[in-house]
């Protein structure tokens, strides 16, 4: 039988950056917890395939993926959501340019303005696919290979997924900002 | 000698250029253009430190200090 203290040993120095992902999946702080807990004990049951040495990290991420997918996800709670037409490259830089013509700091002009909840509430308006990629990129230094082998799916997938997933995180970043009042209205398209 | 890359080529390549999920012979070339053109560069430094920002903000979201304590009682009461 499985010692709880040397599966904890193992889970407790990842439980911030599996919470953070659960929290960009779920949407909602105490949802969160619940993914959490509900992955650490199915990853606590199948410990004994677990391979003493190997990716634990990874292991439980691609648990805790899975319970979202066939679990949170299926109960449909769908928060809004960002417009998936019209997220072209550069979409920060470019109205951050606008905004202030000639800088040479462009990225100030936004991130200054910008918090963790508000980060939080652009992640949160992507639809899942693009969510939970993007949820496992933000949270851990992971790479393409080590999301596809959490997310189950091919790396090609992960990676055309995470760069529409930044493309529209921008837009939804600026929405945001728009709205809490801290950056004036979109300038007009040339 | 491979071709020089063009803008077009490193714009296309800049989301892999970030992740540092480019070859080293890609690395190297994009490296290689952006030390000479400015608004490349200005593009690459934006897009980097965009992400790395985001990432340095999500990570420092709190997390519930009782998380690991009740996950610890739930995998005793399961046993």
């Amino acid at each position: 039988m499985t010692d709880p203290a040397s599966f904890e040993a193992l889970l407790a120095p990842l439980l911030p950056t599996a919470y953070r992902a659960a929290l960009h999946m779920t949407r909602r702080p105490a949802d969160a917890e619940d993914l959490v807990q509900e992955a650490a004990l199915l990853a606590f049951r199948k410990f004994h395939q677990f391979e003493p040495g190997t990716n634990f990290r990874a292991w439980y991420l691609r648990i805790l993926t899975n319970c979202f997918v066939s679990g949170y996800r299926k109960a449909k709670r769908q928060g809004p959501t960002v417009d998936l037409d019209d997220a072209p490259e550069l979409y920060l830089f470019t109205r951050a340019l606008a905004l202030r013509p000639g800088t040479d700091d462009p990225a100030s002009v936004v991130l200054s303005k910008v918090d963790a909840e508000h980060v939080t509430e652009a992640i949160q308006a992507l639809p899942d696919e693009f969510r939970v990629v993007a949820a496992l990129y933000f949270v851990e230094d992971l790479s393409y290979r080590e999301i596809a082998s959490i997310c189950d799916c091919p790396v090609g997938t992960v990676r055309s997924r995470l760069h529409r997933a930044r493309r529209l995180l921008q837009k939804a970043l600026w929405s945001v900002a728009e709205e809490r009042g801290l950056v004036p209205g979109a300038p007009k398209e040339a | 000698m491979a071709d020089r890359f063009t803008c077009e080529d490193v714009f296309r390549r800049l989301d892999d250029y970030v992740d540092r999920e480019l070859s080293e012979d890609e690395s190297a070339r994009v490296r290689e253009h952006l030390a000479i053109c400015a608004e490349c560069a200005m593009e690459y430094r934006f897009e980097d430190q965009l992400l790395a920002t985001l990432k340095d903000k999500l990570r420092r979201l709190a997390v519930p200090a009782d998380l690991l304590t009740r996950i610890s009682r739930a995998l005793r009461e399961n046993r």
